[in-house]
């Protein structure tokens, strides 16, 4: 049973439909990945389940709960208990690498905060750069501090906008690694669901529990690594060799 | 995003009361003049072949200031945006001077330069002296608008036309039709103000349409045929503005802190003394010479002119800035609600566009509007009281600081406001802590330059003072005509003196506020 339901999802921009009856599942503590082409409707997929954008038609489940329906949205997004890290990791420029990471906890008036704050700063490894601001960072540490930022709210799913493009080879490798190992964090409560775009397959074999090939705005084909490194369909075999 | 508006009553009551207060007067002055004062038929045969001459006058004075202005400051930002030539950071900054002095100042401080050297004011007081005057007040402004269309070409785009022609093309096929768009806006606006600028014709005595209109509102008392005249220049207006909305309502050149990707920068070889020539040149022309001269004639019958002067306007100081403080909060409460209104709802640009109609009609015009408007028994407290000068700033300015905190709204990615959203962090709080904050320098910038053109604004101020009331621009204008030239260059020059000293003041103020929020131009 997916833990993350959309059924008859219909979607459009102006004129350009996204998605038309779109069926799609996620398994609960998983990582998926969400893998296409650009404007295949990867991000519009994540912005659907985060609650930022509201689908023509069809409904999405959380849970047991419908988040999400025909054309209404039924649990606003900061009730849906989810993590985003945007593509351009949206950190704050006027805040501090500290108060970035606070600012949620803040607003949900949390006890603790600086304890919890120091210690997701240890986890990912800021703490020498607590009081810098997010232009005094490096790539790797921006994605770092997106990373905290979003765990430290202990979100159940964390859905996760093509975050590693622009880093380098051995940053890219150290962050898969830390993904791959969140669920473990103390922040994660052993239970996280992680929805991964990218459009980069390597990056999607090395990460992903599960793989769901999209293009244009349809389903290609969902399953395992293997089941999709071992496709049978003309459109993944030839996504697959670039 | 109707519903999302619903949750923020502050922007729908500010929009709504901007419509009442500022837009209704103009509209109810056009409708009174098609249908209810008199018959329109009647009204029209008030339009005489003088009058009609007059306009066309007017018209082609306004052209040749928007002709001269646009090729000065696009010459102008060439040079500086686009060239390595030196001190261009210094003519940055000290050629725009002219454009936040009131133009009145500019056409008191040519006059006293031409009696300084001719011993003769009346090439001065006549249509050469407004062009010459209000070209050295608009320049800065074409330049402000082509420089920064300039720095925001692609880089890649001249290397392209480097690698297979010369400089002159780079310029000429490449440069100028890229920021084309500019240009036009430019002429269309510098016209607009041209036409529509009353303190310089006025203080110069030359006759043209919006003098016209005042003489006949206030000397003649002739309220149909000015308020005929009115709305042939709002037609003008409005329908100048409609062919080129396109370009001028989406202009960015308000803005702060957007720079171009790859901004190039050339090596001036041949030009490079015509260049140099030409910098300290303009300078000259528009600051230099025009302050030193009125500087001069201050002095010119000792202290005691100036003394007197001071004593004059006493008692208008604290009125002044008092209603041009309450003005620019007004203004920029009004410009950003508009800004944040247009960037969450259609009806944003609608609302774009009436600021657009209002900043562009001409101050004695729209005087006139609430004037028609207010004047009559329920609205007595607003037409007796300051409320009618701040309602006729707030409508005059708008404008300026809905696109200075509209651009930088722009600049902030939706992502930031997701982020918050999703943490859970409430709609309030999101406009407090990440909004205002990320666009604090722009809304720092449009307070004051608000504060500064109210504090300078003519046309507005002499319709709409309530009786009793002092106010710098006022008071030198009316002590003009019987005063001595010593007296009214002393006058002016301690209002100048105040208008720097509250433009340094800001400055140092904005330092340590430039310091605070700095990390909020830096993408991340």
């Amino acid at each position: 049973m997916p833990y993350i339901k959309l059924n008859n999802i219909q979607h459009s921009y102006k004129e350009k439909t996204v998605f038309q009856d779109l069926i799609l599942g996620f398994q609960a503590n998983q990582i998926s990945c969400l893998l296409g082409d650009s404007g295949c409707g990867k991000t519009t997929l994540l912005r659907l389940i985060a609650g930022l954008e509201i689908p023509q038609a069809g409904e999405i489940i959380i849970g047991n709960k419908t988040v999400t329906q025909n054309h209404s949205i039924l649990v606003p997004p900061h009730r849906r208990n989810t993590g985003f890290i945007f593509q351009d990791l949206a950190l704050w420029p006027h805040f501090t690498v500290y108060k970035n990471i606070a600012f949620g906890l803040e607003a949900r008036k949390e006890k603790h905060i600086k304890d919890t704050v120091f210690e997701a700063l240890h986890t990912f490894g800021l703490q020498e750069f607590a009081e810098k601001y997010p232009h005094q960072l490096s790539g790797g540490q921006k994605q770092l501090v997106a990373l905290a930022r979003s765990m430290v709210l202990k979100p159940e799913i964390l859905l996760m906008d093509e975050p590693l493009s622009g880093l380098d080879v051995k940053r890219k490798r150290k962050i898969i690694d830390l993904i791959k190992n969140l669920k473990q964090s103390r922040f994660s409560g052993n239970d996280l669901t992680i929805i991964y775009v990218t459009h980069d397959h390597r990056e999607a074999f090395a990460i992903a529990d599960n793989i769901v090939v999209l293009a244009d705005g349809k389903v290609q084909e969902a399953g395992s690594v293997e089941q999709i490194k071992n496709a049978k369909n003309e459109y993944v075999k030839y996504f697959l060799e670039y | 995003m109707g519903r999302k508006l619903i949750r923020h009553p502050l922007y729908v009551l500010t929009m709504t009361a901007f419509v009442f207060f500022v837009v209704t007067p103009l509209i109810y002055t056009l409708a009174k003049t098609f249908f209810v004062e008199d018959s329109f038929i009647n009204n029209v045969r008030l339009l005489d072949k003088e009058l009609f001459f007059l306009l066309a006058k007017s018209i082609i004075l306004a052209s040749v200031i928007a002709l001269f202005s646009t090729i000065t400051g696009t010459g102008l930002a060439l040079l500086l945006y686009k060239t390595n030539i030196r001190f261009r950071s210094f003519f940055k900054i000290a050629l725009l001077l002219p454009l936040f002095i009131p133009p009145y100042i500019l056409a008191v401080a040519w006059k006293d330069a031409f009696f300084v050297f001719f011993n003769d004011t009346s090439l001065i007081s006549s249509y050469f002296g407004v062009i010459l005057v209000l070209t050295t007040v608009f320049t800065p402004l074409s330049m402000l608008i082509t420089g920064s269309a300039l720095s925001n070409i692609d880089s890649q785009l001249e290397d392209a036309c480097l690698l297979i022609s010369d400089y002159r093309s780079l310029i000429f096929k490449i440069i100028l039709p890229l920021i084309r768009p500019a240009i036009i806006t430019s002429f269309v606006l510098v016209f607009l103000f041209s036409i529509s600028e009353f303190s310089v014709p006025a203080f110069l005595g030359v006759n043209v349409f919006t003098t016209e209109i005042f003489t006949q509102f206030s000397a003649f008392y002739n309220h149909s045929l000015a308020m005929l005249q009115s709305t042939l220049l709002i037609l003008i207006c409005i329908l100048l503005l409609f062919s080129e909305k396109r370009y001028i309502a989406d202009a960015p050149f308000l803005s702060m802190g957007s720079k171009g990707a790859g901004n190039s920068c050339y090596d001036m070889k041949k030009g490079k003394i015509l260049g140099l020539l030409f910098l300290p040149g303009w300078f000259s022309l528009s600051v230099l010479v025009p302050f030193t001269t009125l500087f001069v004639q201050s002095f010119a019958d000792g202290t005691t002119r100036f003394i007197q002067a001071f004593e004059l306007l006493v008692p208008a100081f604290v009125t002044s800035i008092g209603l041009a403080f309450a003005g620019a909060v007004l203004i920029v409460l009004t410009g950003f609600s508009a800004a944040y209104y247009q960037s969450h709802s259609r009806q944003g640009k609608v609302i774009n566009f009436l600021l657009l109609i209002m900043f562009a009609i001409p101050s004695t015009v729209y005087g006139i509007s609430l004037i028609q408007f207010y004047n009559h028994p329920v609205f007595r407290f607003i037409y007796s009281s300051y409320a009618i000068l701040l309602i006729g700033y707030t409508g005059k300015f708008s404008f300026i600081a809905a696109k200075l905190t509209g651009n930088a709204i722009k600049q902030i990615p939706n992502s930031f406001d997701e982020a918050a959203q999703i943490a859970g962090i409430s709609s309030s709080m999101r406009k407090r802590k990440i909004l205002i904050p990320l666009i604090m320098q722009s809304l720092f910038a449009a307070f004051v330059i608000s504060f500064i053109f109210s504090l300078g604004e003519l046309g507005t101020s002499i319709m709409l003072y309530p009786p009793g009331t002092e106010m710098m621009p006022v008071k030198v204008f009316t002590i003009m005509a019987n005063a001595p030239q010593s007296l009214v260059s002393a006058m002016t020059m301690i209002v100048l003196s105040i208008t720097l000293l509250i433009i340094t003041a800001f400055y140092f103020m904005m330092k340590p506020f430039t310091k605070k929020y700095r990390y909020a131009l830096h993408k991340t």
